[in-house]
């Protein structure tokens, strides 16, 4: 609250205020920490000489070191000499403005607040045959702060930014031991937040008045600045204390998707899994803008006049041009093992016993001593990835395995290294199919293990 | 206090797209769409999703939609609105004007936004609406405590060659909403159209299996099942039931679900007894269902280790060679076959101690289980044969069978 108090000299017990109301008020919202810079503005006359103003925020979530007063009109004839931060009613400051003018000015202020957040999440509804499916996307305010901001401009600020100290922690101490704080590297942060904050124009009294079309869904315009990606909500917003409100930020339909079946261990467990493969450009009718931190929400037509719940996944921030995967758990109509098949043994080394003396085993001519230990050999494993498809459709397979230590991994199969330790191979299994996908796993061991890697043998194996 | 659990309210007052959402008047006058159909969908294995349509009556402009509910599980994150075209397959229609206009024209609905009331479980839509009419809405979401299950009925023949298999959805809804003539779906099977009270449960039969081939089987497999006499050396014989969960079979739809199975016998007098029950595993196409129903006491299995050597190749490096002798007696009057199940690895376990390592085996000369192992059943490290054992002898006598288990274990140390 802003107050205009009547006299230079503040009386103890008898005051008289006059209140200038809010003209225009910028939420700039980062979801990334507890953060919002406001920036509103209010009409406020002084009078020739030394003009009081009191700003007070009680039961909010303000950083009392982030207040900052601006005068947007008679800068050079407003000067501010002091602020003041009263020990006695710490969610309060003073500030003495000296003026050279009688009449109206403009002034900013801008503060942090915590308390409002935003987040994002889609919803993907699949076609019955689940070749594309429509994607909205939404932004979801969360007022918590304490204060109502009525017919807000809200920007959303998608990154990640460097906050040496929550805002919410700041909110609950004096300014006097906010002082005590070691604060250069808050300073910076605040500095390049209200850079961002300052790129857009505030909105002014009149562009705050004219509402958007009030019957259409609001749109949400987009652009990037720097590492960030700014959405601002067209028009203003009322978001009251304790509510939040969500609005669509994107909306594609049609765009297309992949299907496939992956087994990685170490991103979906010991499992095979079925993905929706997309991709975030302009091919696949998105590409607008990156896609934010998330829940997305994917359902599928059942070709029943009605819906399927697949899954509900949290996504990281996807850039314009990535990929986009979702992953829906196992398919009951897909039953994948993994079946080992025979193991044995050979190239036995031994060692005798306190010599450096290393002999192979069975080879012909050597004799090998009593007093001797295995010190090398290479474990034969021979597997069988058996894959039944019950689906209607062929089904693309993509399979990671990885392997410790000094591996061959030998087999007729498509396959490659995807890292030094990791084999990825591919099939393709057609309905109604049951394939058995063949490898040979050569693990040296002991004194013939000499590297940690996997080396892809192109051989035939046999059952 | 709410008087029902789940609510679906629009504000008549086309003068709410004026007012902020902090000016909305305390005298209001509400509409009360009713449920007009409701499908509960359960194929996904771990959530429950509601979808319900109701008319709602909007006026010209910006309407306010709010939906509500108390002490049920809707996820409110997961609601979906949605605008469809009428029962009709039309899309919504605008009240007719008679003055005005001959024909109705579509209705344009558009979504604006979704306000979530502080502490309250609820939501308003702001909905606006290119005319004055009503809307087929559906409103999805996931419902909490309304769950599924599955269990069996199965009935053999007097002579255990065949049975009926009676599968059972079983829904109980805790979610304290009622629901009328709801249309219910697993994800197979039929579509059933039932209503379902609050906290009722209902069981519907999803399918019915006739004539469905039974395999029992006699099984040993000391890891697995362990010993009916330890002492003794004899091992438990339990006897299961195997369905083959394919068209040949006469199953084969889609896979069986995961639930219990009550098994029962045709006495042969007209009535039935109940013989056993077992879990039912999740079974996929091709698959097969072992139920256990009980021990069969009159096949006696004799384990014992007939020959334990070890052979030096080098240094610390050996062949060892075990030889284990099964002395099998059948007091059934009916031949049956036997399952002799054993694990490599274990016996080597059990006999040398774990090295950790996988074994390498063959199996020796004195094997005497002619036909090998079963190569589809058996793994690298897991051998199952299959034994023909006659009938006890008319002098109720059981003829001692015996056979022994040759392995070849190698390269250990």
């Amino acid at each position: 609250m802003l107050l205009v108090a009547a006299s230079v000299v503040r009386a103890e017990n008898v005051d008289l205020s006059t209140v200038p109301t809010r003209n225009t008020v910028q939420l700039t919202i980062y979801n990334s920490e507890d953060l919002t810079l406001v920036r509103e503005t209010r009409k406020v006359s002084f009078k020739p000489g030394a003009n009081p103003l009191q700003f007070s925020w009680a039961n909010t979530l303000i950083d009392p070191t982030s207040v900052e007063l601006r005068f947007l009109t008679h800068k050079d004839k407003l000067t501010l000499l002091d602020a003041t931060f009263p020990h006695a009613k710490p969610q309060m400051v003073y500030w003495n403005v000296q003026s050279e003018m009688d009449g109206e000015a403009m002034v900013e202020i801008t503060y942090f607040t915590s308390g409002i957040s935003w987040s994002a999440d889609y919803l993907c509804i699949a076609n019955p045959a689940e070749t594309d499916m429509g994607l909205e996307g939404f932004v979801r305010v969360h007022n918590n702060s304490g204060e109502e901001y009525e017919d807000a401009q809200v920007r959303l600020v998608v990154g990640r930014i460097n906050l040496v100290q929550k805002i919410a922690e700041l909110a609950r101490i004096t300014p006097q031991q906010v002082e005590e704080l070691d604060d250069t590297e808050r300073g910076k942060f605040k500095k390049d937040a209200l850079v961002l904050a300052i790129e857009a124009p505030l909105l002014t009294a009149q562009s705050s008045a004219r509402k958007s079309r009030s019957e259409e869904p609001k749109q949400v315009a987009k652009e990037g600045l720097g590492e960030y990606f700014i959405y601002t909500i067209e028009g203003t917003e009322t978001i009251r204390n304790g509510w939040s409100k969500r609005m669509r930020s994107l909306e594609a339909a049609k765009v297309p998707l992949k299907i496939q079946y992956r087994y990685r261990l170490a991103e979906y467990g010991d499992q095979l899994v079925r993905m929706y493969l997309l991709t975030n450009d302009k091919d696949s009718k998105l590409g607008t803008t990156p896609l934010p931190d998330g829940i997305v929400r994917v359902f599928r037509e059942n070709g029943r006049d009605g819906l399927s719940f697949l899954v509900a996944q949290s996504v990281k921030y996807i850039p314009i041009g990535d990929k986009i995967e979702l992953n829906l758990g196992p398919d009951p109509e897909v039953i994948f093992e993994l079946i080992k098949l025979r193991t044995w043994r050979d190239n036995l080394w031994m060692q005798l016993h306190g010599a450096n003396v290393f002999r192979k085993v069975g080879e012909a001519g050597v004799v090998v001593q009593v007093n001797s230990s295995v010190v090398g050999w290479d474990d034969h494993t021979l597997y069988t990835q058996r894959v039944r498809n019950y689906t209607k459709k062929p089904i693309d397979l993509e399979v990671r395995r990885a392997f410790g230590g000094h591996v061959v991994f030998r087999s007729e199969l498509p396959a490659k290294n995807h890292d030094y330790q990791t084999v990825e191979y591919t099939a393709t299994v057609k309905p109604a199919e049951k394939v058995n996908l063949l490898y040979e796993i050569i693990q040296h061991q002991g004194w013939l293990a000499k590297q940690n890697n996997v080396t892809i043998e192109k051989a035939q194996v046999k059952p | 206090m709410r008087y029902r659990t789940l609510a679906l309210w629009s504000l008549v007052a086309a003068a709410i797209s004026a007012l902020p959402a902090t000016a909305m008047a305390r005298i209001k006058l509400i509409t009360l769409p009713v449920r007009e159909r409701a499908e509960i969908q359960l194929d996904n294995p771990g959530a429950t999703l509601v979808e319900e349509e109701r008319i709602v009556p909007l006026v010209k402009g910006v309407n306010q939609v709010d939906f509500s509910w108390a002490n049920t599980q809707i996820d409110p994150n997961t609601i979906v609105f949605r605008v469809i075209a009428g029962a009709d397959g039309e899309a919504p229609k605008a009240t007719a004007k008679p003055a005005a206009a001959k024909e109705t024209k579509p209705l344009d609905v558009k979504v604006l936004s979704v306000s979530y009331p502080p502490n309250e479980a609820a939501l308003v839509w702001q909905v606006s609406s290119s005319d004055s009419g009503s809307a087929r809405v559906r409103i999805s979401y996931l419902l909490g405590n309304l769950t599924k299950s599955f269990n069996y009925r199965a009935v053999a023949t007097n002579d255990e060659k065949a049975l009926i298999l009676s599968e059972y959805m079983r829904i109980q809804n805790l979610a304290n909403e009622s629901f009328g003539s709801t249309g219910l779906w697993a994800g197979f099977g039929p579509r059933f159209l039932k209503p379902i009270g609050i906290n009722e449960t209902k069981e519907m039969l999803v399918k019915k299996f006739t004539e469905v081939p039974v395999k029992k089987t006699y099984t040993c497999d000391p890891q697995a099942h362990g010993y009916l006499d330890r002492p003794q050396n004899k091992l438990l014989v339990p006897m299961h039931y195997v369905l083959k969960n394919n068209k040949a079979n006469r199953l084969g739809v889609a896979p069986l679900q995961y639930g219990k199975v009550r098994i029962f016998q045709d006495d042969g007098h007209g009535g039935t007894a109940f013989i056993g029950e077992d879990w039912g595993k999740f079974t996929p196409l091709d698959d097969e269902m072992r139920l256990y129903v009980g021990v069969a006491q009159d096949v006696v299995v004799k384990r014992t280790i007939d020959k334990n050597q070890q052979h030096r190749i080098a240094g610390n490096l050996f062949d060892r060679e075990v030889v284990i002798k099964f002395e099998i007696e059948n007091f059934k009057d009916k031949a049956v076959v036997l399952d002799i199940s054993e694990n490599v690895r274990a016996i080597r376990n059990e006999l040398y101690g774990n090295n950790g390592r996988d074994i390498q085996w063959e199996l020796g000369k004195d094997t005497t289980f002619v036909e090998g192992s079963d190569k589809e059943k058996s793994t690298f490290e897991q051998l199952v044969f299959h034994i023909k054992l006659p009938a006890r002898g008319a002098d109720t006598k059981a003829e001692k069978i015996v056979h022994k288990l040759h392995l070849l274990i190698k390269n250990e140390w």
